[in-house]
């Protein structure tokens, strides 16, 4: 399993890397953690990788006024041992911690995970869940795509392939924040097969779900306060026949118990 | 002072190497002048094969069966009647019959470069219709896998007896489909090649992740149509076995014929994708099952008809229908009853031929039988495992033919059931299960499972079962060196048995030599006795057992010298840490004295020493062909996750008796390793087939191996009662853990579920397939 | 073609490699270092972990181009180790081992276990080896070698 021959380049800075990429056949490279495996495997043929992973401008973690900055190519691991503040530094830890295993998080970026759409991931859906912006940089300039629309279907996003994504900014959550954040796997460390997450924050307005792990983009619903008064398994099923699950009896069962034990869960905090 | 002989919990000597990363695995291997192999394959289950066109410019490295010209293809050929015989070809010729068969061989001076070669080669194919179901092939054929046999059966076997008297007085008549998946061994190192042609020796040197070393050679001989002598076999460190690693790959045949035709070395290591597309072989059984039973819950008959999913071609050495004629014998397991019919079919599929994993078809019949017990159990309202105890050999009765003729040496198979009954604690169980809310979507469950396994089975076993390559003895060959060291040679090789360390210690039971001081050499046709390999559970006794004949022969040589060099009789000298000593007194010499004096000063040597000296090749033979049954209760406890089907192991207990365990950390080492690999089948693994035969699992991501998170700590409870037929009265236990724990979990979760009306008998036992029986009893 | 210059078990190496070449194929071929295991390729059986600037990570996606003045320590590059040499005494005193070709990768996992984690309990212990598959001695020597280590290092031990 060796991969198809490939050019590699690593730019200096943003504007270097949008310069490679613009170029037929070129491919953004960051950890590497999913595009290693699709290289191997030889589903993916670029002509060019252009390695983004190590750019300074893509590392940065800093808060600004009531958003957090994440630079795309912050780690996993870096999320997971706590370097983001705050109560959504410990949403998204709690997230990071059950990304596959602690080699691939010390690779695997952020920014990664959510360009390359994997409905199985868990970024797409944490991040379409807390809602907040990707900066995307392309040769006609920068501009913002809003997290929850940002993934459009399986392994589709609205990035074209002459962008690369350089800054998520994400709403600071209030101290009294709730979420819940439950997924389903068969074996611990392997891609979900159901992901349900909560989000409330009475002082922002905040009331939002997501189910993730569909067919296609993570479905995300958001001002159901009946939802989150009353967990009940119908409440949940009907949000799941909304995301498209009602065809397959176990599949919407498992995407249905799995945002009821996110509320669940989020109750109890 | 430590026992660091028979019975000793002692460390392996051969962990150094592993530990610092200074193993020799075949991949590791380096020869100058190296090339790299990768090999086109087979995109369809199922298709004629025409054109093959090579990349222009490079033809001279790519090689396909038109070129191979010479070969022969390979043929296991089953003594049984009315086998139907099936060739192999090397590489494919006129119709591919499984996804991922041989078409092409790619070389080139890197892996990656042969893959580039291997993409650009174009193929003629016109698909056929799939065999894929093994019911259906068997009964209503869309197509055949081998024109010529006019059907899609091997072998097909008949045990018959007189069901129909039994009929009329059961009180019980349980009846039941029964299902296992295909799966795939998956150790973690794969299969893999390294091979020259030696020109000085005039020789095939090949370097292969092999069980069986001296097999590969006798079929690379048939193959290449060379001698046997002209052939050297080699197994370095291997990754695991399994039974994956025991065959006689047609990348083999091809890198023999290659390294020849370019005078230089090649080298073909295969990957997990191919692994997994090429190489699911195993496991998939099914069963139309019938038990029986008084009113006490006691059996009397069983009846029966199995089909073996058999793959597409008759593997080498062991052929398509060991598991089908396995079955037959070994259904009854070990539980006594009035009548038994039995019939099989080793059935031809497009898929990879059958190999025997693992329990071979142990695990398949316990999970069928094991479950019908319970189904029993449950028709009569019985504890199941006091079915269990209701229908066991007694101790007493030992030794025990049985209904198929299986002679059980010893042992105490109801105590097995007790004690583990007593560790799992049923009556805790029960009360929790009283206890627990309507509501509650955890639900618990206990399950049990009870089997013996025939291990280290000689010559008459094996040439019934119409194998084409019968074992009969083992030899070792002993050596003691100039410096006292001694070095064995054996056949068989190890493949994490730790084998550097058992054997060393038979050799210090024998000779009382340091396990420190004992090298031994194994898995080398051209250093060592010829052996059928490892495989079927059978090395520590056949082994071990020629190890100490031949170190007895050594061990009166070494007396008769010392008692001349210390001028006593033979008699009053004992070996002990190394030393020969004079019995009741202080007086000794050291092994390495003694061969100091062979060697370097025979003039102080008796004048009537065996000039032989100080090297003997001495062999084993099984006393009793039926080998030894050791046997082993499992017992689980699950919870079941009614919402989500997702079954957690919350205790698993294994009772086992090996006889006398020659190291009981290594057998401890083996109960945990094949109990993981039976969690596996019971949960997680399964190679499903589309309707094309195309196989949907063909990476980690979706077959799935327990890790750490899915294996819980098991526990492990020993009774040792000896075997009166083996050397130290060990028994084969290697495979056992691997043979109850698909059983005995899907009897926890049918226990767990058994309120709902549900029962699940197919495995793996998935969320999915959880769920969706729990919904189609209206929950 | 491409030039990459890295250290690998604390030597300074420069190399010509495709861009292609994984981490691992490069030490394993070039460099002589074949303690590193390949066992799937697509970064699920873990064999291959080595440690890369001083965290675990998998070989097999990693591609040596991209390691450009990184450290990287293969399990040879343990050899003199006090953490990973108790380790090794451990995973011998457990049975921990038995075809020893998930071993180097486990034995890199651990040695992160017991620096990184040392609160540690064993379902915590289990959660962190997920990533690194055995199939031979179901994972219990390996749980307790990993708990005996931290035991001693709670205490004091000579293997801090």
């Amino acid at each position: 399993m060796k991969a198809c021959a490939f050019e590699y380049e690593r730019p200096r800075d943003v504007s270097d890397a949008l310069k490679v990429l613009s170029s037929e056949g070129a491919k953004v490279a960051a950890g590497m953690q999913s595009l290693g495996p699709m290289l191997n495997l030889r589903v993916v043929q670029p002509r060019l990788l252009v390695d983004i992973r190590r750019l300074e401008e893509l590392r940065t973690i800093r808060e600004e006024g009531d958003t957090l900055a994440l630079g795309a190519c912050v780690t996993h691991a870096e999320i997971e041992d706590g370097r983001v503040p705050g109560a959504t530094g410990a949403f998204l830890q709690k997230v990071a911690s059950r990304i596959a295993y602690r080699a691939v998080r010390n690779r695997g970026t952020i920014g990664g995970s959510l360009a390359h759409a994997d409905p199985a991931a868990d970024w797409p859906s944490a991040l379409a869940l807390l809602g907040g912006i990707a900066i995307v940089a392309g040769p006609s300039g920068r501009r913002e795509i809003p997290l929850e629309r940002f993934v459009t279907g399986l392994f589709s996003t609205d990035l074209a392939s002459d962008e690369i994504v350089v800054l998520l900014k994400l709403q600071k959550l209030g101290a009294k924040a709730r979420f819940g954040w439950w997924k389903f796997c068969r074996k611990a460390g392997e891609f979900a097969q159901a992901i349900g997450g909560v989000l409330e924050d009475r002082e922002r307005g905040v009331a939002r779900a997501v189910i993730g792990a569909t067919a296609g983009a993570p479905f995300v619903e958001a001002g159901n306060r009946r939802l989150f008064e009353k967990p009940d398994l119908d409440q949940c099923l009907a949000a799941a026949d909304k995301a498209g699950l009602g065809a397959d009896l176990y599949s919407r069962r498992l995407h249905a118990v799995a945002l009821q034990r996110a509320i669940a869960e989020a109750q109890r905090r | 002072m430590t026992n660091k002989g028979v019975g000793a919990r002692l460390p392996r000597k051969e962990d150094r190497r592993f530990l610092r990363g200074e193993a020799e695995y075949v991949a590791n291997l380096r020869l100058p002048g190296m090339l790299d192999v990768a090999f086109v394959r087979s995109p369809m289950a199922h298709a004629v094969l025409g054109k093959i066109i090579k990349p222009r410019g490079n033809e001279d490295r790519v090689f396909t069966a038109q070129d191979l010209t010479g070969v022969r293809p390979i043929r296991a050929v089953s003594a049984l009647k009315g086998f139907k015989v099936s060739e192999q070809p090397v590489l494919a010729h006129g119709k591919v019959r499984q996804v991922g068969e041989l078409i092409a061989m790619c070389v080139a001076p890197t892996r990656a470069q042969a893959e580039d070669l291997a993409d650009e080669v174009e193929l003629e194919l016109k698909e056929l219709p799939a065999v894929v179901d093994m019911v259906q092939a068997r009964t209503n054929p869309q197509a055949l896998v081998h024109e010529h046999w006019g059907d899609n059966v091997f072998l097909e076997s008949l045990v018959d007896d007189d069901i129909a008297s039994i009929e009329t007085k059961a009180r019980v008549k349980v009846r039941r489909t029964i299902r296992t998946a295909r799966q795939h061994m998956s150790p973690l190192e794969g299969r893999g090649v390294v091979c020259e042609w030696h020109k000085r020796l005039d020789q095939l040197v090949m370097h292969s992740a092999t069980q069986m070393p001296h097999l590969n050679r006798a079929g690379l001989a048939e193959c290449l149509g060379i001698d046997q002598g002209a052939i050297r076999v080699i197994a370095p460190d291997v990754g695991g076995g399994f039974g994956y690693k025991g065959i006689l790959l047609p990348e083999e045949v091809c890198l023999a014929w290659l390294c020849r035709k370019l005078g230089r070395p090649v080298r073909w290591i295969e990957d997990r994708r191919e692994q997994l597309s090429a190489g699911a072989n195993c496991r998939e059984h099914h069963y139309d099952i019938t038990l029986y039973a008084d009113d006490r819950g006691r059996l009397l008959a069983i009846d029966c008809e199995a089909t073996v999913d058999s793959g597409a071609y008759s593997s080498y050495p062991f052929s398509a229908c060991l598991e089908a004629a396995q079955v037959s014998s070994i259904l009854p397991g070990p539980y006594k009853m009035e009548r038994y019919r039995c019939r099989t079919w080793s059935v031809a599929t497009n898929k990879a031929p059958i190999l025997p994993y693992r329990g071979v078809a142990r695990t398949g019949v316990c999970f069928a039988l094991e479950l019908m017990i319970d189904a029993v159990a449950r028709e009569l309202g019985m504890e199941p495992h006091e079915v269990r105890l209701a229908n066991l050999v007694q101790p007493s009765e030992m030794p025990y033919d049985n209904i198929t003729k299986k002679h059980f040496d010893s042992g105490d198979y109801p105590q097995a059931v007790r004690r583990a009954a007593a560790m799992i604690d049923v009556a805790a169980i029960r009360k929790l299960q009283a206890q627990s809310s309507a509501q509650e979507p955890r639900r618990i469950g206990v399950g049990f499972a009870i089997y013996c396994e025939q291990a280290a089975h000689g010559t008459s076993v094996y040439h019934g079962w119409g194998i084409p390559m019968v074992p009969g003895h083992e030899q070792c060959s002993a050596r003691l060196t100039p410096d006292g060291v001694l070095e064995l040679r054996i056949g068989a090789h190890s493949h994490g048995q730790g084998m550097e360390t058992t054997l060393a210690q038979v050799a210090h039971t024998v000779l009382g030599i340091d396990p420190q001081n004992v090298r031994l050499v194994h898995g080398d046709t051209g250093l060592t006795p010829y052996s059928t390999g490892t495989w079927g559970s059978r090395c520590m006794v056949m082994s071990g057992g020629a190890v100490a004949a031949a170190c007895e022969v050594i061990g009166t040589r070494v007396k008769a010298i010392a008692a001349k060099l210390l001028e006593v009789s033979a008699a009053d000298i004992h070996l002990e840490a190394g030393d020969a000593r004079v019995s009741g007194t202080d007086r000794g010499m050291s092994l390495a004295d003694v061969a100091h004096v062979w060697y370097r000063k025979p003039q102080l040597l008796p004048v009537d020493i065996d000039p032989a000296g100080l090297e003997a090749t001495a062999g084993y033979k099984a006393n009793v062909d039926t080998g030894t049954f050791s046997y082993a209760c499992h017992a689980a406890k699950v919870a079941v996750d009614i919402e989500t089907g997702h079954v957690e192991i919350l205790d698993y207990v294994v009772v086992e008796d090996g006889g006398t365990l020659v190291n009981p950390m290594i057998v401890d080492g083996q109960i945990y390793g094949g109990a993981a690999q039976g969690i596996g089948t019971a949960l997680y693994e399964e190679m499903p087939f589309d309707e094309q035969g195309q196989p949907l699992a063909t990476t980690l991501a979706d077959y799935l191996l327990p890790s750490a998170t899915e294996v819980p700590s098991i526990r492990i409870d020993h009774l040792e009662t000896p075997s009166p037929y083996t050397r130290f009265g060990q028994k084969g236990i290697g495979e056992g853990g691997a043979i109850a724990p698909p059983a005995a979990i899907a009897n926890a979760v049918n226990d767990a579920l058994a309120a709902f009306g549900v029962e699940i008998n197919e495995s793996p036992l998935t969320p999915r397939r959880i769920v969706e029986a729990l919904a189609r009893a209206g929950r | 073609m491409k030039r990459v210059a890295l250290t690998v078990n604390g030597r300074r190496v420069e190399a010509e490699v495709e861009p292609r070449t994984s981490l691992a194929d490069y030490l394993r071929e070039r460099e002589g270092l074949t303690g590193t295991n390949l066992g799937c390729e697509h970064g699920v059986c873990g064999a291959c972990t080595l440690e890369i600037d001083g965290a675990p990570a998998r070989s097999c996606i990693t591609f040596a181009v991209a390691c450009e003045g990184a450290s990287v320590r293969t399990i040879e590059g343990f050899a003199d180790d006090p953490v990973m040499e108790a380790l090794r005494q451990a995973f011998t005193a457990e049975h921990a081992l038995q075809c020893g070709y998930c071993t180097p990768g486990m034995l890199v996992t651990a040695r992160d276990i017991v620096t990184r984690l040392p609160d540690a309990d064993a379902a915590r212990i289990r959660l962190e080896l997920s990533g690194n598959l055995c199939r031979c001695t179901g994972y219990v020597g390996i749980v307790n070698a990993i708990q005996v280590v931290l035991k001693d290092r709670g205490t004091g031990g000579a293997s801090r």
